[in-house]
């Protein structure tokens, strides 16, 4: 669990703890901190930053009313609702296979998922769009398959859901976080045991470089479009 | 409300929280009403200037989560200054999904929701406490010290909400600069843990 070696930046996460990030990139370090102790401690802290920066703002009291409308909303509201509530929330989901921020796009698991084929070694399926026409989706390369060498026009954010793949930079696994950018090039490569499934995040077409790259680049751009 | 050290305010508040969850106490409610929901509506004026029918509605949701959730609080592991700011900053980001800010399909609540019990997780070790506590020093000693560049960033992300881009955008700087900023504040007030 605590073997991960590749996390969001510093000023990432703390986007993340101040909820200001883009939902889709959000969404891929939520997924990370499921898998990271570190992060998930660090997050506490950014949020214990955040609780600071609030208690120094200047306080803006409301009006009276605001109180007593208040107090009438929770009359209504019996101590039981409140002990239901406490149950609820402290329902132990963690041993569910699939990450609980990606229930709302999954419901049941990875094999069910209509997959799209992009190429002999990869399949993919978009889950949805985010601010600026982001494409949040999910990609599935068969055991020692290749996402083939590619560079990217925007920024690209990678969570690894299952399995492990490795490019020029090293080896990613399960949990693993990743940005590439337009200075990155890379060849992503699954490793042979297993399937590799992950979570991207695209802010831009990703541009193919190699030979296969130059014949899939239509291809990629009209799913896109 | 200034005359009480923040410590004792703060022992005063946890107390609000016990005797909301025993009995429904509304005299507790009502002293966490008076302390919290200036800070949660100067949290929603932050980012909309001036909305302060926003600001009203922010305060009344973060205050009947308080209500709610009041049981899931726990009050020997973690601050309670910081579960408010993450129902804050959760009922925030909802309000403005909902009212069509942002153009995206994703749920902030599954995102957000997951991170929001600061009861323990299955990661929190006792010891943490202690250096919560410290930490909690070191960011208000460190937040008063911090170059006026640095702390202007923190205050567009975490109050204005503002993304990197939009800081950038805002602030006539380079989008790398903003990042970095960022990133010396936080080694500043020695926020994070190494990895």
């Amino acid at each position: 669990m605590n073997t991960l070696k590749n996390h969001p930046e510093d000023e990432l996460l703390a986007a993340y703890a101040a909820a200001s990030l883009p939902l889709s990139q959000a969404l891929c370090i939520s997924v990370h901190l499921e898998h990271c102790s570190i992060c998930t401690q660090n997050l506490r802290r950014l949020n214990q930053l955040g609780s600071e920066l609030m208690q120094n703002l200047q306080p803006a009291p409301p009006s009276p009313e605001l109180k007593h409308s208040l107090l009438n909303q929770i009359d209504q509201m019996s101590v039981n609702e409140a002990a239901n509530e406490t149950v609820t929330s402290q329902t132990n989901t963690s041993n569910q296979p699939l990450p609980r921020c990606l229930h709302q796009f999954i419901k049941t698991g990875y094999k069910d998922i209509p997959w799209k084929r992009l190429s002999r070694d990869i399949h993919s399926h978009e889950l949805c769009r985010g601010q600026n026409n982001a494409k949040v989706e999910l990609l599935r390369i068969k055991p020692g398959g290749t996402a083939g060498t590619h560079t990217h026009m925007g920024d690209e954010y990678t969570v690894i859901l299952e399995g492990s793949f490795s490019d020029e930079s090293g080896l990613y696994r399960q949990g693993d976080f990743l940005v590439r950018d337009s200075r990155h090039k890379h060849t992503p490569v699954a490793t042979i045991d297993k399937e590799c499934i992950c979570l991207t995040v695209t802010e831009a077409p990703i541009q193919l470089t190699g030979f296969f790259g130059l014949l899939l680049n239509p291809l990629i751009r009209r799913s896109y479009a | 409300m200034q005359s009480k050290t923040s410590a004792d305010k703060v022992t005063e508040l946890k107390d609000c929280i016990a005797r909301i969850v025993s009995h429904g106490d509304k005299d507790a409610f009502s002293t966490l009403f008076d302390h919290y929901a200036p800070l949660i509506r100067a949290y929603s004026l932050a980012r909309e200037p001036g909305a302060n029918l926003i600001a009203d509605e922010l305060a009344q949701e973060v205050l009947i989560r308080v209500w709610l959730k009041a049981g899931s609080y726990n009050s020997q592991l973690s601050n309670i200054n910081t579960w408010i700011f993450t129902l804050a900053r959760n009922c925030r980001i909802d309000y403005f999904r909902r009212n069509g800010r942002y153009v995206s399909d994703i749920d902030p609540t599954e995102i957000f929701n997951n991170i929001e019990d600061e009861s323990p997780g299955p990661f929190q070790l006792a010891h943490q406490i202690t250096h919560q506590n410290r930490l909690e020093e070191n960011i208000k000693t460190g937040l008063a010290k911090l170059p006026r560049e640095q702390s202007e960033v923190l205050t567009k992300v975490y109050l204005e909400g503002k993304s990197h881009q939009q800081t950038s955008t805002e602030l006539k700087l380079p989008l790398g600069t903003v990042k970095s900023r960022v990133r010396l504040a936080l080694r500043k007030l020695q926020v994070l843990v190494t990895r």
